[in-house]
């Protein structure tokens, strides 16, 4: 019983991580949207999962919030923005793609250094994952701050949450409820300004491309 | 009436009120500057709590809590936006803003109040953390109240990079949980600070050394510690100058506040010397490279922006100089929030005359504004730490510190970039207190009454620059013995 829900916490991490690496080989904004919508959708079946086994059912609500906000809600927000702006997708990142695969790489090995003596102390059937999680983490924070596009940057920041998300539900079967659902607001808040921001991005500058941001120096 | 309704009630009501009433109207904006001064009078009844020996709590399981560094910083807050509140937009009869901007304006900065307010009385870290979080998120909603390039530049750079900061301080969060649920099962009193700092001796040291990189890297990026400080300056010198205030004021010590909660708890677990080293590393570069910025600042605005890093150095710095520092840290931040908020209010006067925030536009301040110009000249001299200032006390405190824990040649590596900022700060000053008024300036001052509060606040800065009154001194011992053990 225990090694089925370790092997399917496992599972289901490396396929939370392997939809944080599609940002960094597509090119379309559409693309990177479905991803993120797939890569929730994973993550609040890991959520449950681990509620199942772990016997936790606020878990269960933990799990049903992020599948409509993250899975559902958000997802439809970034489309309709992605139509607006369908002409503008990632052509030209920071760092080429092959770069990019190998500096990811690099990021999850290190997730696997910085996570080590937190597998080592907890005798939860879910540690293996742990640095799984902490790798998305790293290679989201990667994916911000080498892409041009502000909407890119707005799912690399997403991603990250999924990332801390699934780390929390992973070392300690999810922080308590009410500290949960706050969190959850502030996403949805903080991902509505964004928003708003994206667009006036692409009022006051005609695209949404963050290298025309260079007016404010030194 | 509990303390903890009067502190936190009114910014909240204040923000309804200015939803609800439109369009704007003055008598809004004068119920809400009433009601500021309430959450002044809750802290002060903190104090006065705290004097007599009592750490004065609220709500099932302590859930808001106000001990004697939580009341510091309730009163820093709750002063300077009280200062927000009388003279931000939509007070005065002619101050540039439209009627929707001052609507904006009320209803964001008082939720701003709030959220920090919140921040520093609640129990719950998470709570913390889910409130600093929101203090991105109403602020961020104020920068752009003028659209331009520049603000719309500035306010995504803030949301952006202190969205991910605090991301990052959430992951630290979650890793002290981890350290905490390891050794005592779940609980859901687990991330109350209470519990956390009482059970802080039985944690596992390199988990909670891990969760406090998080927690520096995150919180720290809100609070301007260099390499993570690219924001701030242009969010603070693009902000309307109440929020430049508020922000520069009081968010930067909110968010150094979160990291000394938890340098409270991994203190107690692995003892001072690992925080130490953190605190020194990024508080020396926040130093060094605000102080050759300021070299080079051809911007007013952005010259205070870049004092406020220095300055947040200049506290972490403290923090690691023993009990002695942490004193000193705390003093100086109390003074850094009234001399900063005070020159930002100054600054937005400057600015709405000349029009411009170059510093080569602005000159013959003093002719043209008499009151103004002598007050900014003023706090100038403050910021830079010269006496009969309080800087300069809680700089000599801290360089003193720094001597009884054996470190001489850090102090003398930080006089050093202090001496280079000091010169290039009086230098600005001087190019724009004196020569011939700018043409096409109308001289003369315009609303006299904004002086006197911030004039309050100078007083206030000479007082702590002469004497260090009984009351405080007990305050600030009871927060070293809260952080140090």
């Amino acid at each position: 019983m225990d090694s089925l829900f370790s092997q399917l916490s496992v599972l289901g991490s490396s396929l939370v991580l392997l939809f944080g690496l599609i940002l960094l080989w597509r090119r379309g904004i559409s693309a990177y949207v479905g991803a993120f919508a797939a890569q929730s959708m994973v993550l609040s079946a890991v959520i449950a999962i681990v509620g199942y086994f772990g016997n936790d059912h606020e878990l269960y609500w933990v799990a049903g919030t992020l599948f409509l906000l993250k899975g559902l809600v958000i997802p439809r927000l970034l489309r309709r923005m992605e139509r607006r702006f369908a002409v503008e997708r990632e052509m030209e990142p920071y760092v080429n793609t092959a770069s990019s695969l190998v500096v990811s790489g690099l990021l999850v090995l290190f997730g696997y250094m910085v996570t080590r003596p937190l597998v080592g102390l907890s005798q939860l059937p879910t540690r293996a994952g742990m640095p799984l999680a902490m790798g998305l983490v790293l290679v989201s924070l990667f994916v911000v701050i080498s892409r041009k596009k502000a909407l890119t940057q707005v799912i690399g920041f997403l991603m990250l949450e999924n990332g801390l998300a699934l780390l929390a539900v992973l070392g300690t079967y999810g922080i308590p409820l009410i500290v949960e659902l706050g969190v959850a607001l502030d996403v949805l808040m903080g991902f509505l300004v964004m928003q708003i921001f994206v667009y006036r991005i692409h009022e006051t500058f005609e695209s949404i491309d963050v290298e025309q941001l260079n007016r404010l120096r030194y | 009436m509990s303390p903890f309704a009067l502190l936190l009630g009114p910014p909240l009501l204040a923000a309804v009120l200015a939803a609800v009433v439109v369009p704007y109207r003055p008598l809004v904006g004068w119920t809400g500057a009433l009601l500021s001064l309430s959450s002044v009078g809750a802290a002060l009844v903190f104090w006065s709590r705290l004097l007599a020996g009592d750490v004065p709590t609220s709500g099932p399981g302590e859930f808001l809590r106000a001990d004697a560094l939580s009341t510091l910083l309730a009163l820093c807050v709750s002063v300077v936006g009280a200062l927000a509140a009388w003279l931000g937009p939509g007070m005065g009869e002619d101050d540039g803003y439209e009627p929707a901007q001052a609507r904006r304006f009320r209803i964001f900065s008082s939720l701003f109040t709030f959220t920090m307010l919140f921040a520093v009385t609640a129990n719950n870290v998470g709570f913390m953390w889910i409130a600093i979080e929101a203090t991105t998120i109403t602020s961020a909603m104020l920068i752009p109240l003028h659209v331009t390039k520049a603000s719309v530049e500035a306010s995504w750079k803030y949301i952006l990079i202190g969205s991910i900061g605090i991301a990052l301080a959430f992951g630290g969060t979650v890793l002290g949980y981890f350290d905490f649920v390891n050794m005592a099962g779940r609980q859901d009193a687990a991330l109350h600070w209470t519990v956390l700092r009482a059970s802080a001796a039985h944690l596992h040291p390199e988990v909670i050394k891990l969760a406090f990189v998080f927690i520096l890297v995150g919180y720290g990026t809100k609070a301007g510690l260099a390499p993570m400080h690219t924001w701030l300056p242009d969010a603070h010198s693009e902000a309307p100058a109440p929020l430049s205030a508020m922000m520069s004021g009081v968010l930067l010590a909110v968010a150094l506040y979160a990291v000394m909660r938890w340098e409270a708890v991994v203190n107690a677990t692995v003892g001072t010397g690992f925080t130490d080293g953190l605190y020194i590393t990024l508080g020396v570069l926040s130093v060094a490279i605000a102080a050759f910025s300021l070299v080079i600042q051809r911007n007013y605005k952005r010259m205070l922006a870049y004092s406020s890093i220095e300055h947040t150095g200049l506290i972490c710095v403290g923090l690691a100089l023993g009990p002695l520092g942490t004193f000193a840290a705390m003093l100086h931040l109390l003074n850094h929030t009234l001399a900063k908020s005070m020159m930002f209010f100054l600054a937005g006067r400057v600015l709405h005359r000349y029009g411009t925030t170059e510093i080569a536009r602005v000159s013959g301040l003093l002719k043209v504004m008499p009151w103004t110009g002598g007050l900014f000249a003023a706090g100038i001299l403050a910021v830079v730490g010269l006496p009969p200032f309080g800087l300069f006390v809680s700089e000599f405190a801290l360089f003193r510190a720094g001597f009884s824990v054996g470190r001489p040649w850090l102090v003398a590596l930080i006089l050093a970039l202090l001496a280079v900022a000091f010169v290039s700060m009086i230098g600005h000053l001087n190019r724009m207190l004196y020569g011939v008024p700018t043409a096409g300036v109308r001289t003369g001052e315009d609303r006299l009454w904004p002086l006197i509060p911030l004039g309050l606040c100078a007083t206030t800065l000479v007082v702590l620059g002469i004497t260090l009154p009984a009351p405080l001194e007990t305050l600030l011992r009871q927060i070293v013995a809260i952080v140090e053990r």
